[in-house]
């Protein structure tokens, strides 16, 4: 019974953590603007949280970078389990253009486990909403 | 006061300090000097014709030799002041003296290059990663990167 609370309150409510690991700022603003009143994403109980420790799904834009890598890594690991990561933007993808140069790590997955990629140079917040649900439709 | 009276003034008055004077381009003044003559130089241009503003400090690997291009402007023109420091013993002087913003340009160029700036005010590294080797220098030509073998996620 409280097991199937508990999901359906992370289902139903997931908070999210908004992590800049070396983007340019443009998936940041279209993140954004998904959470502002237009898109609302709050209609599927997203809520932005300001600390790991209360969030559950960690929204990452931008490859990492060589200076980011340990601290991406110290802030998923205060995530409480269970918790999924979204990789945002085509930077966080592959690395993108930035894949190979000396001061970047690449995509997210090469440091943490990837749950959802979300594609787009940056990406539209119909697909930010579309990523999100499809993770949620899929921790049912 | 035109770029052309300044050339003449600048060729005129400081002829011992520098090796060459000239006008590349409508507007944009090239000067040659020597390492040792930089601030004289530098502190000339700042007090004379008010060349306060340093755009930025680029740097260029020759092979045998690094160049420093410092990118001076006032009012009514610019003008770059060149030198040469040999690859064997890259060492500039520091400018902050009479430029002090010229402080991040100069930690940039020690990260870049591996230049040794002299009397710098404060050497920390600027940009590249805390965990970044000593040693090595990503802006040198022949600086090679070994990639990281990537990982792919659930295999092929």
């Amino acid at each position: 019974m409280i097991e199937r609370l508990v999901h359906w309150s992370r289902v139903k409510s997931p908070w999210v953590l908004h992590l800049n690991t070396g983007a340019c700022n443009a998936c940041d603003i279209e993140i954004l603007a998904a959470l502002m009143p237009r898109f609302d994403l709050e209609r599927f109980g997203i809520l932005l949280k300001g600390t790991p420790r209360h969030a559950d799904v960690i929204v990452c834009t931008g490859p990492i970078t060589r200076q980011n890598r340990d601290r991406v890594v110290r802030i998923y690991e205060q995530v409480p389990d269970p918790k999924f990561v979204v990789a945002v933007g085509a930077c966080a993808m592959s690395g993108c253009v930035y894949r190979g140069a000396y001061n970047s790590c690449g995509g997210i997955d090469q440091v943490l486990p990837v749950n959802a990629y979300i594609p787009g140079c940056p990406i539209r917040p119909d697909a930010l909403i579309d990523g999100v649900v499809k993770l949620l439709n899929s921790v049912k | 006061m035109n770029p052309e009276t300044i050339l003449e003034t600048i060729q005129r008055d400081i002829k011992e300090k520098i090796m060459e004077a000239s006008l590349s381009a409508p507007r944009r003044i090239q000067v040659r000097v020597q390492r040792d003559q930089l601030n004289a130089v530098l502190a000339y241009l700042k007090q004379q014709f008010a060349f306060t503003h340093l755009g930025t400090i680029s740097g260029n690997d020759l092979g045998e030799n690094f160049e420093v291009v410092y990118h001076l402007s006032n009012a009514v023109t610019s003008v770059n002041v060149r030198i040469l420091t040999p690859r064997s013993s890259p060492k500039i002087p520091s400018i902050c003296s009479v430029i002090p913003g010229a402080i991040l340009y100069e930690r940039e160029l020690q990260d870049m290059f591996g230049l040794v700036v002299e009397n710098i005010p404060d050497p920390r590294p600027l940009l590249l990663a805390d965990d970044w080797p000593a040693g090595q220098f990503p802006l040198r030509k022949d600086w090679q990167y070994e990639r990281p073998a990537e990982v792919i996620p659930g295999g092929e």
